[in-house]
């Protein structure tokens, strides 16, 4: 009851302040950016500038088969701009690739160089045979070198086929995927709402201990618990709060929203307890500010696993918030993914649990001085 | 005038010393050098991620390991095991005389041709000596993505240093100096500039720390002192605005991750969206600072486009600075 009528005195405070309001506001933004501004997906076609260097005749049948595989099968006459001069090029869509066929070696090397694009130049050796001169930046790796130089040894028409003959056999075929845009709102939550709750109560904090609120708390009844939990409940809210208003409208029903707002209770929960436990050791907001600071950088690093799942090496995995990242995508993708939301938001809420202990135990005793 | 400023911004620095924030301005940006320079080679050698079984078949595992990144399992359960879990692992898996993949189910389907192009090259077995390919490079060895984060944690700099405005006006709020120094002869105008200059020397102390760190320390350094004073100019606005129009840490710091969001939007939109999305950014000053950023750092900017895009940052941190001036003003009383 007491820690109720503390969060209730919470609320009203907080309701007159600005940064409530800020958070909410904060959340209607990228809403409206979301459903403004981002296409479902994005345009992931590569470019490709590519001279043929070769008879006439050769040239044709090169390019009859690279139309084969155009969308509309034919090619479109544009302009591109090479060293300030317009020139005339032939463009191929395919489902992956815009391939632009130039008209000399000269402007496949300025792509390559100066616009670091992606430029090969096909020829035809004495005995009739293709060869492919690839104009790289430098930086690409060995491994990626060694692909480009066995990825024309056969034909296209071999490869594809025995590509085809592949057999591919996946453990669950019924994975549903995420739009791009959806992809995004698992990154935009634990930044949004878990990494800013750990900045957020340490102010909250710090501000009270300025004002003398701790000093007049102390003086009451009350627990410090009640008085730090009802602190925690606020930052829950208003991250619950402004993640609902940014998912709703965006994924509608597809997500579990009993799974997610557990998944945010406890990843709150979690960094609520951790922006305490730091707070405890410092005397005000620009002493922390550092720790604080270096330990939400640390917690963005897992967006870029996130984004690039090829790239995920173990260190990664330890921290907090690849568990967050993946947990918010298990449950976005509406595929029931209980046990697995419900393992690591149990681990959030028990590590949750531990730091709140002792900063409760920390806080008894310094609180007040 | 420019006396008094100096003793404003000497005196922030002391302030600031005594705190941890001096350590954290020389931390911070170190921090964001190392560890881009320790995450870039990684993320930038990634093909695909193969699982096989060890000592099933060396001659193929050493095949595989010119072209990606092999881990070896001791039976099919381990790369079963392996291939669940949430990153992107395949597994190729003998049977029958012949190699099937195992997937997940959920991989990108760039990823998985990948691999099946892989598995038919060695069951066609071709080899890198037959290549008919020729690689010419042109000897950059930047690789973009170590680019773009090290142009991400400039903006994020100089966003930093307008919070560290902020919270050293907010204190003086708090501690009620701000009334104060009305009474002495310092102007308006003076305190505002001596406030900011300990803002624009963080951002230009961890700007040059981290471009030299990471290997940058070759670009144009002019053209870079340009696009960054010009966005500073715009963290220092609003770093100036939250410190004065918020009475406490919290709504400035709270106030202060609005910047963020522009700045996101803006890398994101030049990275990820297709050309006929970008005019729909064109009001964001850090999308016109990131490209400018850009071209400085790939050292293909002209002055001619840096001189553009700064005149752009510039006119648009005008605007704002119209639209909050008389808050600056009204705030100072």
């Amino acid at each position: 009851m007491k820690l109720f009528s503390s969060f209730v005195k919470e609320l009203k405070i907080a309701s007159r302040g600005f940064y409530f309001y800020i958070e909410i506001f904060m959340a209607v933004l990228i809403l409206a950016i979301f459903l403004f501004a981002v296409p479902d997906n994005f345009n992931n076609k590569n470019a490709e500038y590519i001279f043929l260097e070769m008879p006439i005749q050769a040239e044709e049948i090169y390019l009859e088969a690279i139309a084969e595989n155009d969308l509309d099968k034919q090619s479109e006459a544009v302009k591109i701009k090479i060293d300030n001069k317009e020139k005339d090029a032939s463009l191929y869509v395919t489902e992956d690739k815009e391939i632009y066929i130039l008209n000399s070696r000269e402007d496949v090397i300025y792509m390559g160089d100066i616009e670091r694009k992606v430029a090969a130049v096909i020829k035809m050796d004495e005995n009739y045979e293709f060869n492919y001169d690839y104009y790289l930046q430098g930086y690409e790796s060995d491994r990626l070198k060694n692909i480009l130089k066995i990825l024309h040894v056969e034909s296209s028409d071999t490869i594809e086929t025995a590509m085809d003959n592949q057999d591919v056999r996946p453990l669950l075929t019924n994975y549903e995927t995420l739009s791009d845009k959806e992809n995004m709102l698992p990154s935009v939550m634990v930044f949004n709402g878990s990494l800013m709750g750990l900045f957020i109560i340490a102010a909250y904090i710090f501000l009270d201990k300025q004002e003398g609120v701790i000093k007049a708390y102390a003086l009451t009844p009350s627990p410090v618990w009640i008085y730090l939990m009802s602190k925690v409940g606020l930052i829950l809210m208003t991250s619950v709060l402004s993640s609902f208003i940014v998912l709703i409208p965006i994924v509608g029903l597809k997500p579990d929203y009993l799974l997610l707002l557990i998944l945010l209770l406890t990843t709150g929960f979690f960094s609520a307890s951790l922006g305490l436990f730091i707070a405890s050791f410092y005397k005000n907001i620009m002493q922390a500010f550092g720790v604080i600071f270096s330990v939400m950088m640390l917690m963005i690093v897992p967006n870029i696993s996130y984004f690039m799942p090829s790239w995920n090496p173990d260190f990664v995995k330890l921290i907090p918030s690849y568990f967050m990242l993946e947990g918010f995508k298990s449950v976005l993708l509406g595929n029931n993914d209980w046990t697995y939301v419900l393992t690591i938001s149990g681990g959030f809420l028990i590590i949750g649990l531990v730091l709140f202990f002792i900063s409760n135990m920390r806080y008894k005793k310094t609180l007040v001085g | 005038m420019f006396k008094r400023m100096w003793t404003i911004f000497i005196r922030d620095l002391k302030v600031n010393t005594k705190d941890f924030i001096s350590l954290y301005i020389f931390v911070v940006p170190i921090l964001f050098a190392v560890l881009i320079n320790i995450f870039a080679p990684g993320i930038n050698d990634t093909t695909v991620n193969l699982a096989l079984i060890e000592g099933e078949n060396q001659e193929q595992v050493e095949y595989f390991e010119q072209f990606a990144k092999v881990e070896l399992f001791e039976n099919v359960d381990a790369v079963k095991e392996r291939v669940k879990k949430r990153d992107t692992m395949i597994g190729i898996l003998p049977e029958n005389n012949s190699y099937y993949l195992m997937t997940q189910g959920n991989e990108q389907e760039g990823v998985i041709d990948l691999a099946k192009l892989l598995n038919s090259f060695y069951e066609m077995d071709i080899s890198i000596e037959e290549s008919n390919g020729e690689i010419i490079e042109f000897g950059r060895t930047v690789p973009p993505l170590k680019k773009i984060l090290v142009n991400i944690s400039i903006l994020f700099i100089s966003i930093l240093g307008g919070m560290l405005i902020a919270l050293n006006i907010v204190e003086e709020k708090v501690e009620n100096t701000l009334s104060a120094i009305n009474l002495t002869p310092t102007r308006r105008l003076t305190f505002i500039l001596g406030k900011s200059l300990t803002g624009i020397f963080f951002t230009l102390f961890g700007t040059f720390v981290l471009i030299f760190i990471t290997g940058f320390g070759s670009i144009n350094i002019l053209q870079l002192l340009l696009v960054l004073l010009i966005t500073t100019t715009l963290s220092v606005l609003v770093g100036f605005i939250q410190g004065l129009t918020n009475k406490d840490v919290i709504s400035a710091a709270g106030s202060i991750k609005l910047l963020f969001l522009p700045l996101l939007a803006g890398v994101l939109a030049i990275e990820l969206l297709g050309d006929k999305w970008q005019n729909f950014f064109y009001w964001n000053p850090f999308y016109w600072a990131y490209k400018g950023n850009d071209a400085i750092l790939s050292q293909s900017g002209t002055w001619g486009q840096i001189l553009l895009y700064s005149g752009i940052v510039l006119f648009l941190n005008a605007i704002v600075f119209l639209i909050i001036a008389p808050r600056i003003r009204k705030g100072l009383e």
